[in-house]
Parts: C-alpha cells; structure tokens; sequence
C-alpha cells in the first residue's frame, strides 16, 4: 500500500516536473523582465535575478506610447466583443428556435463561411475596408479616401460576426426544450420577450463561452491590426510589441516586461474562467 | 394537435427572424462570403491598387509556377505541415493520457501546459527569440555548458525554419491535449474494466481501446492542423520576417508581402487562391471521411 503510494507521489512530482520544464520560457520571460541588461549580457548566467528591478515595468512602459496601446486594445476587443455578442446570439436564436422561409438554406450558406481562413481573404477585406463610402474622405463610390484604413471601425466591424460563434448560441439555443416555446406562447409572451426574458437568463454559460474565447482571440489579434493600421497611435498592443525595438537594440527587459503586460490580462481571465474557455474548445472540436 | 402540425401552422410565422438575423448575415455576406467570390475573381487581373485593373486570364497563375520565391514558400509551408503536425499531436495525446490518470494531481499541470496555446503568437514569438538569442539566450548556454558549439537559431537559414517549428509545437501541445482529453473522457471505462478481467494488460488496452476510440479526436486535430498550417505567419513575420535568404517564408507571408507592401494585389490573390484550394480540399475530405466522428 505504501509502496504504490510513494510511486504515485513519484509520478506526481514528474508530472509537476515536466510542466515546469514546459513552462521554462514563460520562467525566463519573468525572470528576464527583472534584470538589468548588463545582467542579461553577463556571460555568468544565473536564472534569478540579483536585484528583482520592478521599475523595469514602468520604463518599458514609458517608451512608446504603450497607455495609448493599451487603451486601443482595450476599446477595440471590449467593443467587438460587446456588439458581436448580441449580434451572433440573436442570429444564433433565430436559427435554433424561429421559422422562417429559406432558413435552412441561409444557415448552409454559412456553414461555407467556417472553411474560409481569414488569411486567404485579407487582400478584399481590407479593400472593402479603404471603400466604405462617405468615410475617410472617400465619396458614395467608396473611391478617392481611405475609408476605414487605420481607424477603430476597421479594426472593429470586420470580426463582430462570425459563423463560427453564431453555431456555439445555435447549438445551445437548440437543446432547449419546444414546449418552453410553447408555453411562453400560450402565456401570450412574443417571441422577443421570451429570449429576453427566458433564453438569455438561462444560457449564462455559453455567453460567456463565447465572450471569453472572443475576447482572447481578438486581444491576440496580430495580422488585421498590421494590415489596416499605419500610425503609431492606432498600434495595438500585439503590433507594438512586435515592432518594440529601441536603439540601444534589442532591451530584452523592457521587451519582456512588456510580453508579461500584454500576456497577463488573457490568462488571469483564462485562470478564472477555465471552464468556460476549455468548454468551448471541446464544443467545436469534439462535438462537431 | 401534435406537434408536427403544430409546426406546419407555424410555418413561416416569424418574420421577425429575418431581423435578428440581419446584422449577423450582412456582416458575414460582406466580410467574409463576397470577399472569398472577390479574391478569386482579383486572382484574373492585374489589380494594383493604383491603375484600374484589368482581366489577364491566368497570367497571374503562370507566374506562380515560375516564381522561385512562392514556390519556397509552398515548400516551407509542406515542411512546417508535416514537422508540426506528427509531434504536436503525439505530444498532445501522450500529455492527456498521463493527465487523465485518476490519481495524478493535474489541474495545475493541466492549466500549465495549456498556457502557451492562450498567449498571443507575438508574445511567445518574442519570448522565443529571446531563447534562440545568440549570445545571451538560453539555449545556446545549454548548449555550451554540455560542451556543444552555440548556434545562430534564427539567422542561420538551415536552423531557422526548424526554430520555428519547434516553438510552434510547444505552443500546439496544450490545445491537442485538451481535444485528446475530452476524448479519453467520453471512453466508457467498461471497456477497461471488461479488458481487465480478459487479462489484457495496459499497453494491450492502450493500443486496441484507447487509440481507436480517439480516432474522431485525431482526426479532427489533423485535419484542424493542416488548415492552420496552410495559414501559419505570425510567427514567420515576427522572428524572421522570412528570412535568412527566404529560409523561413511561408505561403501567407509571400501573400502579406505582395499585397500590402507591394501593392501586387492580383498577383497575391492568386497565391490567395491556391490557399483556398488548398483548405477547400482538405474540407472535403474531411467530409467524406469525417462523418465516422458523429457515431463515436
């Protein structure tokens, strides 16, 4: 008995082990952000630092203009994921739960939608983007501007619906039973009242199933933001790191401690709501 | 009434569906359905952003066959397919397997390994290039300390794609290995039990009952995994923007570099197409093949 007990401890320590091991550049990205660059440079390498210099956080902070950064992240994920929400959960309703002529059709059109990359139709995305009409100098032909180039709403508008998100409400809203519907009709309650007051109420879960994998999807965001933006002061967060070279060359203290900034935010939420996340994970790939 | 009647007489009641489900259709018509219809019919002309464009047959398509460059980079890709793919997911079933062991403590292991798959590409792009840095990177320090010569990860060209790759795979392992875990848990333990009391031992039971049972599982991650590969370019352009001497450049990336830095938007929406044939076909099989995962 205790034998398989300490073989279990065993194993368990070289589970944690191996998870450590896994984690080691996430380590060095910490320790990193704590050094001082002569320290960095040192051929003695040590994993922690001698002196722990938080200030490293507040410097790599102040070159460049990372609050305008943050506050550009902030804005364009808290909006898209706000507006896609209610956009995707009440088509998602209409699908699952309304009659209507050509529904299913409608729907099969969009399930083509789920094999489209983003990558493969980035070039006529972001020429619909310089052709919005009437906006960014452009006239009711969408010629002669640059429309939504480098502004929030083409950040924003091209990722608020998405198939894929529109399925995780369509797939819910179905495993709801047709006598609810039926006695909310009786009742005399409409259609809109009932996902109101009844669908909303109890579909908590997949809401913030779909928030959550939004929101990291969109705050990770990396080729659109690189496409569409050109000024210093619509950069995100992603875009800045990856451009954040300073003249003293690569200052990989100031770099790491950015990295920490800009990773934290998605993985406390992560760490707090894991079961949400991972149970969207799991819909789309195990569920179909 | 039953209730098949009940919806005929509901049939076509709802017209208020047609305005709950605008915004999320306009949308998707616009960004993504047109756009798909639109890169292909781009792929004919001569589209520059500049002058009109105009329709050249499949110019554009000739060029590719004798472009050295995108024909690296259609090479670079196949590469990256298939030295991401096999080890991600034999990493990822192997994790889940020891995770799934009752008694192994893992919700924190578990949380571990999936942390890379929710940070941004850029960041752990950025915190690998500080791992493969020459000569103060952890990597090369191993190395010397073992009494190997150091390395120039990223700026040697027959390393470079092989940095990549293996970031790439650290980073896909906890995704696979959440897939492969919703799949070990949906196995029945009967199974195990029944093969216990045959007398069939754990790596018996491994190969004829925890394998095929995953086979839905793995069948998706390999299919989810060549479309994502197909698409891989973050990472290329943050750590070495396809570089050293084209060693690293991918398919999106020579796309990204045709259309938005040289404006060659025709041209680039002909390696657009050749994307989406690519994705459409592995789609299809997927299809054909794929529909086995519903009965699991």
């Amino acid at each position: 008995m205790t034998q398989t007990t300490a073989k279990r401890w065993i194993v368990q320590g070289l589970v944690i082990a191996f998870a450590c091991i896994f984690m080691l550049p996430f380590i060095i990205m910490l320790v990193t952000s704590l050094k001082s660059m002569a320290e960095i440079q040192s051929p003695a390498f040590q994993l922690l630092p001698r002196s722990f210099l938080f200030s490293n956080y507040a410097e790599a902070m102040s070159q460049g203009n990372w609050p305008r950064y943050f506050l550009n992240s902030v804005t364009v994920t808290t909006i898209t994921v706000g507006i896609g929400i209610i956009i995707m959960s009440v088509a998602g309703f209409a699908f699952a739960r309304l009659n209507f002529a050509g529904r299913d059709l409608l729907f099969l059109l969009s399930l083509v939608g789920l094999m489209i990359p983003e990558q493969v139709i980035m070039i006529p995305v972001f020429m619909k983007i310089k052709g919005i009409p009437f906006a960014g100098g452009n006239d009711v032909w969408g010629d002669g501007g640059t429309g939504w180039l480098n502004t929030y709403w083409g950040l924003i508008v091209p990722h608020l619906a998405h198939p894929f998100g529109m399925f995780l409400f369509r797939q819910f809203f179905l495993g709801f039973p047709k006598e609810l519907d039926e006695a909310a009709k009786v009742d005399g309650c409409s259609r809109l009242r009932s996902f109101f007051s009844m669908y909303i109420p109890l579909s908590l879960p997949i809401f913030a199933t779909v928030a959550l994998l939004k929101t990291i999807n969109n705050w990770n965001q990396y080729t659109w933001p690189l496409i569409i933006t050109n000024s210093d002061e619509m950069k995100t967060v992603q875009l800045a790191l990856s451009m954040f070279k300073s003249e003293a060359g690569l200052q990989w203290n100031y770099i790491m401690a950015s990295t920490t900034l800009i990773a934290l935010p998605m993985l406390l939420l992560f760490i707090f709501l894991q079961k949400y996340y991972v149970q969207g994970i799991v819909t789309s790939g195990v569920k179909g | 009434m039953s209730s098949k009647t009940l919806l005929r007489k509901n049939h076509f009641k709802d017209p208020v569906a047609y305005l709950l489900i605008a915004p999320f259709y306009l949308l998707f018509l616009y960004f993504i359905f047109i756009p798909a219809v639109e890169v292909v019919m781009y792929s004919f002309t001569d589209f520059n952003m500049f002058a009109p464009k105009h329709f050249i047959g499949l110019q554009n398509y000739m060029k590719l066959l004798k472009d050295d460059v995108f024909l690296k980079s259609v090479k670079n890709t196949l590469i990256y397919l298939v030295c991401t793919i096999v080890p991600t997911m034999a990493l990822g079933m192997l994790t889940a397997v020891v995770m799934n062991i009752k008694w192994v403590r893992t919700k924190a292991a578990r949380t571990l390994v999936f942390t890379p798959y929710i940070v941004s590409m850029v960041a752990v792009s950025m915190v690998w290039m500080l791992l493969y840095d020459p000569s103060h990177g952890i990597l090369n320090r191993i190395l010397q300390s073992l009494g190997m010569s150091p390395k120039e990860w990223l700026l040697d060209p027959k390393w470079a794609l092989f940095s990549i790759i293996m970031m790439s795979i650290w980073k896909g392992i906890g995704y696979n290995m959440i897939i492969f875990l919703a799949g070990l848990q949906g196995i029945p333990q009967d199974y195990y039990e029944a093969a216990d009391v045959d007398g069939a031992g754990k790596w018996h039971q491994f190969l004829h009952i925890t394998i095929p049972s995953l086979a839905p599982a793995t069948f998706f991650l390999f299919v989810t995994g060549i479309i994502a590969s197909f698409n891989v370019f973050e990472q290329v352009n943050v750590m070495t923007a396809g570089g050293p001497v084209n060693s690293t450049t991918t398919v999106v990336h020579q796309i990204y570099l045709r259309a938005f830095t040289e404006f060659k938007m025709g041209y680039a929406s002909a390696q657009s197409v050749v994307l989406l044939l690519g994705v459409v076909l592995i789609t299809l099989i997927n299809m054909k093949f794929g529909a086995s995962k519903h009965k699991a």
